[in-house]
């Protein structure tokens, strides 16, 4: 409740618009109520048998055909006034989380998967918006409705409007008990569909090695239990809504037109006198449209649920805390970078790196060598500012980075990941990304430079071609082409490498290679490398273990040394030729 | 609207009597239906003659009563039984549809997209059971209420103010099908649309260190707010037909309502009908908006049901691109010879002149640059695809003259993609061999050097994997499907690139492991690394789908070819001045 408070601040610049709607859809229930009375006083008025008044009932006709094109006109507006300033409110709502989002330290993206934070920001929002544009109107003008119903009645006959207000606490009862019946099975239906789904996408999938070990029987005797499963508890559904849901509407809609009459009689034979006609249509008229806003703020309670669910969701997102971040720009930068006595740890109780020091100058080459888990990686995001230092200091041309605006900082660097990362867009977006500065023809350079020749021979529009989503038709090889050039293209001071762990092909690996040398050319260089061949002609190579620096030197000296870093090199070199 | 239920043909005809009796409550359901208005119309009579008496309200009442209780029985019934027909229909179109999946070899899946093949799945199972549930609903209910509505307006009250006051109703329909089918239409650009957003932000998400290493946040957020306003023009573009459906039956409506006071006024005055039966008429009225919309709804419900249907049935009546034999009476010696092969939606020659003589018990290596047709040698060996020319013979017989499951039975393959399924570990490995023992199990557990990993995972073999369990690394996957086919110690092991994300000392634990238990049996190893192969009695180079080289690892890494190329380039920790 706490949170929905607190969406109600963003309908701020919203607020008059809302009000505005909710205002015209008021008055469309009362046009709406004003029809049956208008019939009501033709039946009573000009319409006795035998004598009908010709031109009054022409004339209410009119009327009546006036209001309801009123009517139409105003129920139009007022749907379309709500929706569009609802959105807009949503629309607000989604980038306030995107934002922040974007702001968020890297830390929280370790712990949750990608999927959860999209449905925060995209299905989350759209479960709310549904409360702004459904739950919020419907609840309030099935509720003029029903009242307006309820205190019309009570003009005509104080027994037909009691007879109308005893409907609303049964359809109540029976809302509660419907619910509590149907949703244990329905979330069992749902959970089982999405089970009988999943398992023919992963079978399709795996449908090779299905076959190859002639499991086809097995596999449709398991799916066979969970699609009879799910038909067992569609089934129940299905009996518990044929007992209730429309049906039971319609039934007391039937009772409460039969009570209707039964009061008629009675009036009639308590007092001797009737009611007129008139009012005897229009409380019949009434009833037959007092049903279906009772029935509507029901399929509201849904909405509502959801909404609140999501509202929370949302709202514990946007209260994690962002980054902070510092004034001290970076503008000039040489390219020196120094670590000392950096510790460093992800929880706060195991150190995953221990007081590591060392120095890079302008245009050197280091090279990070070690297993994994030793330390590698955490180096490489302490460098990213994607974490700070626990203790000790990190210093980019003597300037203590925790002073230092992260953005600014990362303007000087450029970093290819492992498995890199192709968003969907075009090549050359890919390369450029939303950096304009970067001409087009740069950005052909670079990727030519780093021999993504081949790339483009592929592509039909060259570096205007789209690339599918993920880079899907693009080799491991190519994609890491494709963020080298990236990594060119925007010219840093700083580079960082990580390089790819899995065995790939020879030919990549040189295809790689060859790019890696382009790239690093007369730039600070960081090197994580699994490949000890590849960084021979490093200047500074410092081999890690459990987050400690266990040896540092040139390839020279480290063989020399004869120690860790030569059997590593050793061993991967020979391996080969051990038989 | 016709061809869905001509489709459908054969559910229904097993359901006949079902059906049957579907149609007898219908009809006889809304015969009941129009009573209620006729007794009010006639206790208003009643009432305003001052002839109601409290023995005639006894009787109304009693009357009234009944009808409720029958009234809602058969409902109850109808309900059900269409319901339960959406279901059946559902339920066993779903099952036939992954039957015949797993019957289809690979050629099938390469011509339809997983994607695809999941929409027929959910989307057009889900209209064809929309057709069966609410389409059969509606189409009988309104039809058989309408008819007996307009007898009965016709007939109780006058034929005359019935046709007269009805006349503005089919434009209801009209308004149904037209502006529904323009809703649809927008209603999946907004889709798309937001669909664009969400993938947006994905990418945003999964991205994110990307974008911070390169400073993007600001353009990314540009690039967001583009997508939830283009998004917001679409949807307010199905907001504003949406709005316009309850205005313009308001109006229709209204129109009617006036016919009809216009008109009954006339015929009161000529005293034609009672006050009474005029306000029985106006409910009847009232009662007719539903069917006219049902009218639309159901169209549209059956003629998405209708395409849907033909595009399941087209799964349906493809047929599998592999024909087999059934001899099942052989040996496991290997021979290719003049073999090749082209793939259906190849253009060009995808294997050309292999010959291959694999004795029982050999090991095979087979190397070669990425596409030169080692993943295709191998399949055709598996049955995945049609065979080519030359010949393929097992113990001499023909291929195709073998039966297919018994022939997979013997072998124990490992896939290039280490495709596991979402369950336990255990269950995973056990897929190869369903009744292993607990021996067997873990002795397939540490030949694929997984002891240590399932130590580290939280439920050891119990644990869960994919999509609703733990992520395994590349390489954890990889050694569960070597397990998954270890397990299995089948008479021919193949390993197809199963070893590249598995670091080199499991690597040569693993190699060892093999040499060491595969004695005696048929082990074909595909590999990218040489060293996986070394100890082969016979290694294949693949070029463009031809052997180009062959021979020992003795005599290859002397012969001056790629082979020894490759060989030295790894030995030299890789070059990169070396040419390829």
């Amino acid at each position: 409740m706490k949170n929905f408070k607190r969406l109600y601040s963003y309908t701020i610049g919203e607020r008059k618009t809302l009000i505005f709607g909710i205002f015209l859809s008021a008055i469309g229930v009362v046009l709406t109520l004003l029809g049956p009375l208008i019939l009501k006083f033709i039946i009573d008025n000009y319409m006795q048998e035998g004598n009908v008044v010709a031109k009054g009932i022409i004339t209410l006709i009119l009327i009546y055909l006036g209001i309801q094109i009123v009517n139409s006109v105003v129920a139009y507006f007022s749907q379309i006034v709500i929706q569009t300033s609802s959105s807009r409110v949503i629309q607000k709502l989604r980038l306030k989380v995107f934002d922040h989002v974007q702001n968020l330290p890297v830390r929280y993206f370790d712990d949750l998967p990608a999927g959860k934070v999209v449905a925060r920001i995209t299905n989350d929002t759209e479960a709310i918006l549904a409360l702004f544009t459904s739950a919020v109107p419907v609840i309030i003008i099935s509720g003029f409705t029903i009242f307006g119903i309820i205190v019309a009645s009570f003009f005509v006959s104080f027994y037909a409007g009691l007879a109308m207000i005893v409907i609303v606490p049964i359809i109540m009862i029976w809302v509660y008990l419907y619910r509590k019946a149907s949703t244990k099975h329905n979330n069992i239906k749902r959970e089982r569909n999405s089970d009988i789904n999943a398992m023919i996408n992963e079978s399709i999938n795996g449908m090779q090695i299905i076959q190859a070990f002639n499991r086809e029987e097995t596999v449709l005797e398991d799916f066979s239990k969970i699609n009879d499963e799910f038909y067992d508890s569609s089934m129940k559904i299905v009996k518990i809504n044929a007992l209730t849901n429309h049906n039971l509407i319609e039934t007391l809609r039937s009772i409460l037109l039969m009570i209707l009459v039964v009061v008629f009689a009675s009036i009639f034979l308590d007092t001797g006198t009737a009611l007129t006609v008139g009012s005897m249509y229009l409380i019949i008229d009434y009833s037959t449209k007092f049903m279906d806003p009772l029935y509507n703020i029901v399929g509201m309670l849904d909405i509502i649920e959801q909404a609140r669910v999501s509202t929370n969701k949302v709202y514990e997102l946007l209260d994690k805390e962002v980054e902070d971040n510092q004034d001290g720009e970076l503008n000039t930068f040489t390219g020196t970078i120094e670590f000392q006595d950096v510790n460093f740890s992800y929880d706060g109780k195991t150190n995953v790196l221990n007081d590591i020091s060392f120095k890079v100058n302008p245009n050197e080459t280091l090279a990070l060598v070690g297993h994994t888990g030793s330390g590698k990686s955490s180096i490489i995001n302490l460098l990213m500012r994607f974490y700070d230092p626990t203790s000790g200091r990190i210093l980019f041309d003597d300037k203590n980075t925790l002073e230092l605006n992260k953005q600014s900082m990362r303007k000087h660097m450029s970093i290819v990941l492992q498995d890199p990362f192709i968003y969907s867009g075009s090549l050359l977006y890919n390369i450029r990304m939303n950096n304009t500065e970067i001409t087009e023809k740069e950005a052909l350079d670079a990727l030519i430079k780093v021999g993504g020749q081949n790339i483009l021979d592929k592509l039909e529009n060259g570096i205007h071609s789209e690339l599918s989503e993920r880079g899907a038709t693009l080799s491991l090889g190519e994609r890491q082409l494709i963020s080298f050039a990236r990594a060119l293209a925007f010219n840093p001071t700083v580079l960082i490498l990580d390089e790819a762990t899995s065995n790939i092909d020879s030919e990549t690996e040189q295809m790689i290679q060859n790019a890696m040398a382009v790239v690093s050319k007369d730039r600070t260089t960081f090197i994580i490398a699994h490949r000890l061949s590849t960084i021979q002609n490093a200047d500074h190579i410092i081999v890690l273990e459990k987050g400690h620096i266990i040896e540092e030197g040139n390839h020279a000296s480290l063989m020399q040394e004869n120690n860790k870093y030569a059997s590593m090199y050793l061993k991967q070199v020979t391996k080969e030729e051990i038989k | 609207m016709l061809n869905f239920l001509k489709q459908l043909k054969w559910f229904f005809t097993t359901h006949k009597k079902t059906y049957i009796l579907l149609f007898l409550t219908v009809i006889l359901l809304n015969i009941i239906d129009v009573v209620p208005p006729y007794i009010i119309g006639k206790s208003i009579d009643f009432i305003t003659e001052g002839s109601m008496s409290k023995e005639l309200l006894m009787k109304i009442v009693l009357i009234f009563s009944i009808i409720i209780v029958i009234s809602y029985t058969l409902s109850f019934v109808y309900s059900f039984l269409i319901w339960q027909g959406a279901y059946k229909v559902e339920t066993i179109v779903r099952h036939r549809l992954m039957r015949k999946f797993l019957l289809m070899s690979p050629s099938f899946f390469e011509k339809n997209k997983t994607g695809d093949l999941m929409a027929k799945v959910t989307n057009d199972l889900k209209s064809v059971s929309n057709g069966v549930g609410i389409g059969i609903f509606t189409l009988l209910d309104s039809s058989a209420y309408m008819i007996t509505l307009l007898i009965t307006m016709m007939v109780v009250v006058s034929w005359k103010l019935t046709i007269l006051a009805i006349l503005p109703l089919p434009i209801l329909i009209f308004v149904e099908v037209f502006i529904g089918k323009k809703i649809h239409l927008a209603h999946e650009k907004a889709q798309k649309s937001f669909g664009d957003m969400n993938n947006s932000v994905l990418e945003g998400v999964e991205g994110v260190r990307l974008t911070r290493s390169f400073v993007q946040e600001k353009d990314e957020y540009a690039r967001f707010y583009d997508m939830t306003e283009n998004y917001l023009q679409k949807f307010m573009k199905v907001v504003k037909l949406d709005s316009l459906f309850n205005p313009l039956t308001t109006i229709v409506v209204s129109v009617t309502f006036i016919l009809s006071f216009g008109f009954g006024a006339y015929f009161i005055n000529r005293g034609d009908i009672t006050l009474g039966e005029f306000i029985t008429f106006n409910i009847y009225l009232n009662m007719m908006i539903w069917p006219m919309f049902a009218t639309g709804i159901t169209i549209d419900l059956m003629q998405r049901g209708n395409a849907s249907y033909t595009r399941i049935n087209r799964v349906f009546n493809t047929e599998d691109d592999v024909i087999f034999g059934t001899n099942s009476d052989h040996k496991t010696d290997i021979g290719f010879e003049s073999y090749g092969f082209t793939y259906p939606s190849s253009n060009h020659v995808n294997l050309k002149n292999i010959t291959i003589d694999l004795k029982s018990g050999d090991t095979l290596g087979i190397v070669g640059r990425t596409g030169s047709g080692k993943t295709t040698l191998i399949k055709q060996l598996l049955m995945y695809y049609p065979f080519g020319e030359g010949k393929l013979q097992i113990d001499g017989v023909p291929i195709s003259d073998i039966s297919r499951s018994d022939f997979r039975e013997k072998i124990g393959y490992v896939s290039q993609d280490n495709i596991l399924f979402s369950k336990t570990v255990r269950e995973n490995i056990l897929f190869g061999k369903q009744d292993a023992t607990e021996e067997e199990l873990q002795e397939a557990i540490k030949m694929s050097a997984l002891d240590q990993d399932i130590e580290n995972m939280p439920n050891g073999l119990d644990t869960l994997v994919g999509e609703k369990g733990i992520a395994l690394s590349g390489g954890q996957k990889q050694r569960v499907s070597i397990a998954r086919s270890f397990i299995k110690n089948p008479d021919i092991l193949i390993l197809d690139d199963a070893l590249s994300a598995v670091d080199a000392m499991t690597e040569s634990r693993i190699i060892e492991n093999i040499k060491a238990t595969r004695q005696g049996k048929t082990t074909i190893i595909i590999t990218h690394r040489l060293s996986a192969v070394q100890h082969a009695d016979q290694i294949l180079v693949l070029d463009k789908g031809e052997i180009v080289e062959r021979g020992t690892h003795h005599e290859l890494s002397n012969s001056g070819g790629w082979y020894q190329k490759q060989h030295e380039y790894y030995l030299s920790g890789g070059d990169d001045d070396e040419e390829l």
